[in-house]
């Protein structure tokens, strides 16, 4: 009941903050000026007059009133400044958009977690040896190596020298065949090196702490063997902060990452967020901002709750 | 006019053609799969004709439309294109006639009674025009599609093309604004104040009326921040602000009855005035554009259904004397737009709550998509990849001319945003062209497939123009108001070694001395490139300081010409500082702090900033301001023009592309206040004495631009056709010096773009033709069709070095 309570508490307070970052959004890229550009010999009035047709010039509160309304329809507009997608409805565009960026990040989150936790958990059963050290010492590498150098590196040598790979994604919306599958995989291998390393880095740093705990001697002299000790009571207990980690990673993948897909031409959602700012597209913004700002503040919500699922021992208790 | 050359040259080139290649001797080979690989780092999304807004969207609508009149190769009795020449010819027309005899009296559309050419024209359609579904194309059609593209519901944004530059179709303007209201000056109403004091209409206004135009121009910033009447007391109006700000609004006659205003008002007329009637100047008035029938818009379809009449407000001169082809058929009246009706209509959107706007959808995906050009559209994905197949339908196909001609079955399109995965891609074999990258240059920029073509873009250096500005923006110890010397700015385009700056910076372009490059032609016609004549070279000379008397020709001189003279930078330096010092408008101790903008940071932009930073501080070097020159970067995004236009900062790089076959035409971008850089230069104030046919005039550069261009009121007409190309020829250069003269433009590069073609295909000739670029996809050749292509690149290693 205390936990149904600090439910609705929390949705009510999201919503409220939702609102209020909604209200900011719109009102400051509604003050940025609107920058009309125009080329030699044209009519720069009756550009003018689209953005006045388009209530571009309306006082801010009659256009909040007129987007609400709108999305309230279904509608969220259409791009308007916005190269790539002028004239598109920007749902329909984003919701395009968004399946090849989600499954690049899943897959790679499929593919990191395991690894790289493995790797952690190996590291720090074989502490100070000289498997933790190579395997620290790879994680410091994928760690400060930027995701341009990796990403770069996993095309030339896997896709253009080795040509296990195509250079760029395929086209299409086959994203389950065998072939685009293939041409997701320089992409996720690009984007898991870093993954990986976080992964190892943080489960044996938490593995680590919690091996010399008291507890897991008293689980040893119980007559525990070391990896049903590790197993049970060392792991359980290290992943308490790995496990929100994980989450807020796989709520993290809407979200795409810019660099690896503008170097394997992803045709994802990654980079389309910072083009609505810098092209001012009201509609692609504000529809961004809102799907952005809600999945933030239930990602929140999602990893606090969370930590009561992996550790009974913290739970909302009565006051 | 406002169509480039680009996009021009594009649609002439990439479909077809009637010229005959039979006799020329060019083997084709059409039984196999001949895919054209390219890509592009912008999606088009909007390839409708009546919308499109930039190069990316005609990526596509160049395959998928067809020209009435189109240029082509002039091929020798080898069949070997002739270097620089074209011919023109029909496409998607079969005739064009002058019917302007037959309009000159009809009131309807005001064609001039005296006029007997160049007003009206019939164009004859071919009969067998079609859709990719095979649907009958009539003339019709190119009214409906006008009327559409005229429609004031949607203010499409290329309705303009056909009212505001040379090719102006009667009522085109008045359809499209109907309806709309707009804010005019009172001059546009009244020529007196005493008759314009009566007009109830009229309203004091300092926005809309011409001393809001000038507070605007001049004065944004101020105005933006505290208002345009702040402005007016700030600059010694001797009325209060809020005094000024109560007469907004009001009528002659309200002012005239109530003594606080009237008060007010004389103040203003006070500072203002200087001419008769510039009471007239405060006052703007809503004027709206009456109800028009599309009836009486200039174009029409014949009692044929292929015929076509269009009735022009300008002449254009569309056919030679011996009534063949002028080059102007194919640059301004190439085509007309055209969309499938029921396609359209069907992609037609209504306005959403709280807009007014309609919208359209058409070409904008592949079912939105029709096709009467030699490809249609059959794949689309935004932001990923297009394909584009024959359009069996196309009437080209049918022509026997086209037999060895298109080549390519296929054109595949990817988009991708990082240079370093397409050139991986090219290397493997994927793409068929790429351009050169800076950091590839030096490697690449001998190989036998590298293609160097220029372009009518000249990149320049824009030094700010407003003194308030600049002087705004200095504080204690900074100066900026030196760049008002005109000295000084001409010390920094000295400063600058332009084969330096453009090898540092540029992949292949070249040192740009003067405002027109190689590209831009006076005389079509005849092959008449501006920079080749005497007169335009005289230019470079004397704004450079070549003593031609020194050489032995004129040519020798201009040779010589290298914009960089640092000792004499030096001395002007120097001079200019201590006449500053002198004048007290620079402390000894001040430091120079010279702004430069973008609209970007990237490393690009970053390579200008610092070389044009080592030249500024090589500047100084020896001279009083030695030490105490500094330089600082600003991002300003996409308003980094309109920034530097109202005087945020101080420097930029920037130029201007198009009209490259009418430089009397592109002067606007020098001198006309709502395209120029320096806005604070007044181009109307500034005279220039020149003699033209026999006759010296002295008037203002913008009066001399009207002259030049035959516009309306202006007091001479020596627009193209009016005068001797020779007489224009002389104008133009002598407005060029003057714009130069003051180095508030200062050009540093004729833009040069660079590419490798892959061994797949190969172009008709590696001469590159102004009119025909390097023939296109029309006579793309290959030497392998893709399944010995991909053959081929399995079993080699590509290397384009050599």
């Amino acid at each position: 009941m205390y936990m149904f309570k600090y439910i609705l508490k929390r949705l009510g307070l999201m919503i409220m903050t939702f609102l209020i970052i909604f209200l900011i959004s719109f009102v400051l890229i509604k003050r940025l000026p609107i920058v009309i550009n125009v080329t030699i010999g044209q009519d720069k009035e009756i550009i003018e007059a689209t953005l006045i047709a388009r209530g571009y010039y309306d006082p801010i509160p009659v256009q909040l009133i007129n987007y609400i309304k709108r999305i309230f329809q279904g509608d969220f507009g259409v791009g308007v400044n916005l190269p790539e997608y002028r004239n598109k409805p920007v749902w329909d565009v984003f919701v395009e958009k968004l399946p090849p960026t989600v499954l690049i990040n899943v897959y790679s989150t499929i593919f990191s977690v395991p690894l790289g936790i493995a790797l952690g958990i190996f590291a720090a059963l074989k502490k100070n040896k000289w498997q933790d050290h190579v395997i620290s010492t790879g994680v410091m590498v994928f760690i400060s190596v930027p995701s341009i150098v990796t990403a770069f590196l996993v095309q030339y040598i896997f896709c253009f020298k080795l040509k296990w790979f195509p250079l760029t994604m395929k086209a299409g919306f086959d994203y389950f065949s065998p072939s685009m599958f293939r041409s997701m995989m320089p992409a996720v291998i690009a984007m898991s090196f870093g993954s990986i390393a976080g992964y190892a880095r943080f489960t044996r740093a938490e593995l680590t702490e919690v091996l010399t705990s008291d507890f897991m001697l008293l689980a040893r002299t119980k007559g525990l063997t070391r990896g049903q000790a590790t197993l049970h009571h060392a792991l359980k207990n290290a992943m308490v902060p790995i496990f929100p980690s994980i989450v807020g990673e796989f709520i993290s993948v809407l979200s795409g990452s810019l660099i690896i897909e503008k170097i394997y031409s992803i045709p994802g959602v990654g980079g389309l967020y910072l083009d609505s700012i810098s092209y001012q597209d009201y509609d692609f913004f504000m529809m961004l901002s809102c799907f952005y700002i809600l999945i933030g503040l239930v990602a929140a919500i999602v990893i606090d709750l969370s930590y009561g699922f992996i550790d009974p021992r913290i739970r909302m208790g009565a006051k | 006019m406002k169509k480039t050359l680009k996009y021009v040259l594009a649609s002439a080139i990439l479909v077809g053609t009637l010229g005959s290649l039979a006799s020329c001797g060019y083997k084709r080979d059409f039984s196999g799969n001949y895919t054209y690989n390219t890509f592009t780092a912008v999606s088009p999304s909007n390839w409708n004709e009546l919308t499109y807004q930039d190069a990316n969207d005609t990526q596509i609508m160049s395959y998928i439309g067809s020209p009435f009149f189109q240029y082509d190769y002039e091929f020798d009795k080898d069949g070997v294109p002739v270097p620089g020449k074209f011919v023109v010819k029909y496409g998607a027309a079969t005739a064009l006639e002058d019917v302007t005899v037959d309009y000159a009296k009809d009131d309807k559309y005001d064609v001039p009674d005296d006029a007997t050419n160049g007003y009206a024209y019939k164009i004859t359609l071919r009969k067998d025009l079609k859709w990719d579904d095979g649907t009958a194309i009539t003339a019709e059609d190119f009214v409906y599609t006008m009327k559409e593209q005229l429609n004031p519901d949607f203010k499409h944004y290329r309705a303009d093309s056909y009212y505001n530059g040379s090719t102006v179709i009667h009522n085109a303007r008045a359809y499209v604004y109907q309806g709309s209201s707009v804010m005019n000056n009172a001059e546009l109403k009244h020529a007196t104040w005493e008759e314009g004091k009566k007009d109830a209409a009229l309203k004091f206004d300092l926005t809309n009326s011409t001393i809001g135009s000038w507070i605007w121009g001049d004065y944004a910033a101020p105005a933006e921040a505290k208002g345009p009447a702040y402005v007016l007391v700030a600059l010694g109006c001797e009325a209060e602000q809020a005094a000024i700000e109560a007469l907004v609004g009001k009528s002659p006659a309200e002012i005239e009855a109530d003594p606080a205003l009237k008060a007010a008002f004389d103040a203003v007329v006070s500072f203002w005035k200087s001419e008769p009637e510039e009471e007239l100047s405060l006052f703007a008035y809503q004027h709206v554009y009456p109800a028009l029938d599309f009836d009486a818009v200039g174009i029409f379809a014949g009692k044929k259904s292929n015929e076509l009449y269009l009735v022009l407000d300008n002449p254009l001169e569309l056919l030679k004397e011996d009534g063949s082809l002028s080059y102007k058929a194919a640059y301004n009246m190439s085509s007309l737009p055209l969309v499938k009706k029921d396609v359209y209509e069907a992609n037609k959107v209504a306005p959403v709550q709280g807009s007014t706007l309609w919208t359209s959808t058409y070409n904008s995906s592949v079912n939105s998509t029709a096709s009467w050009g030699p490809y249609k559209l059959t794949s689309f994905q935004a932001g990923k990849e297009y394909i584009l197949e024959r359009n069996t339908n196309w009437y080209g196909y049918g022509l026997k001319e086209n037999d060895k001609k298109y080549q390519t079955s296929r054109i595949v399109c990817e988009t991708i945003k990082e240079w370093n995965s397409a050139w991986l891609k090219f290397q493997n074999g994927e793409l068929d062209s790429i351009g050169i990258d800076v950091s590839i240059a030096q490697d690449y920029k001998n190989s036998s497939q590298a293609i160097f073509t220029p372009d009518d873009y000249v990149g320049s250096m824009q030094i700010q123009s407003s003194v308030s500005a600049l002087k705004s923006r200095e504080k204690d110890g900074v100066n900026k108001t030196i760049l008002a010397d005109v000295r000084f700015r001409k010390a920094i385009s000295l400063s600058v070694n332009r084969d330096e700056y453009n090898q540092t910076c540029t992949t292949s372009s070249k040192a740009g001395y003067g405002l027109f490059n190689s590209m831009h032609y006076y005389d079509v016609e005849n092959g008449g490139v501006y920079r080749n004549e005497d007169v335009a070279k005289k230019v470079l000379c004397d704004v450079y300081g070549v003593d031609v008397s020194k050489y032995d020709s004129l040519d020798a001189a201009a040779a010589a010409v290298t914009g960089y003279d640092p000792a004499q930078a030096k001395e002007l330096v120097t001079a200019a500082y201590n006449d500053a010092l002198e004048a007290g408008t620079i402390k000894d101790t001040d430091k120079v702090v010279i702004t430069f903008g973008s609209g970007a940071d990237n490393e690009a932009v970053r390579r200008v900033f610092d070389y044009l930073t080592n030249a500024l501080k090589a500047m100084v070097v020896g001279t009083p301001l030695a030490g105490k020159l500094e330089t600082e970067f600003e991002d300003h995004g996409a308003k980094w023009a309109d920034d530097f236009r109202s005087g945020a900062y101080d420097i930029c790089t920037g130029g201007w592309q198009g009209a490259a076959w009418d430089p009397g035409y592109f002067l606007l971008a020098y001198l006309s206040p709502d395209y120029m850089y320096s806005v604070a230069w007044e181009t109307d104030k500034v005279q220039m004495t020149y003699t033209v046919l026999g006759q010296e005039y002295t008037m203002s550069l913008i009066e001399w631009y009207n002259c030049l261009n035959g516009v309306a009121g202006a007091a001479h007409n020596w627009a193209e056709g009016q005068v001797a190309n020779d007489v224009r020829l002389g104008i133009i250069a002598a407005l060029e010096k003057e714009i130069l003269s003051v180095y508030y433009t200062v050009p540093l590069q004729n833009y040069f773009s660079a590419s490798l073609k892959s061994y797949k295909s190969d172009y008709i000739s590696r001469d590159y033709n102004t009119f025909m670029a390097y023939g296109g996809i029309e006579y793309l050749t290959y030497a392998y069709d893709d399944a010995a292509w991909e053959e081929y690149c399995k079993n080699n290693v590509l290397d384009y070095k050599a």
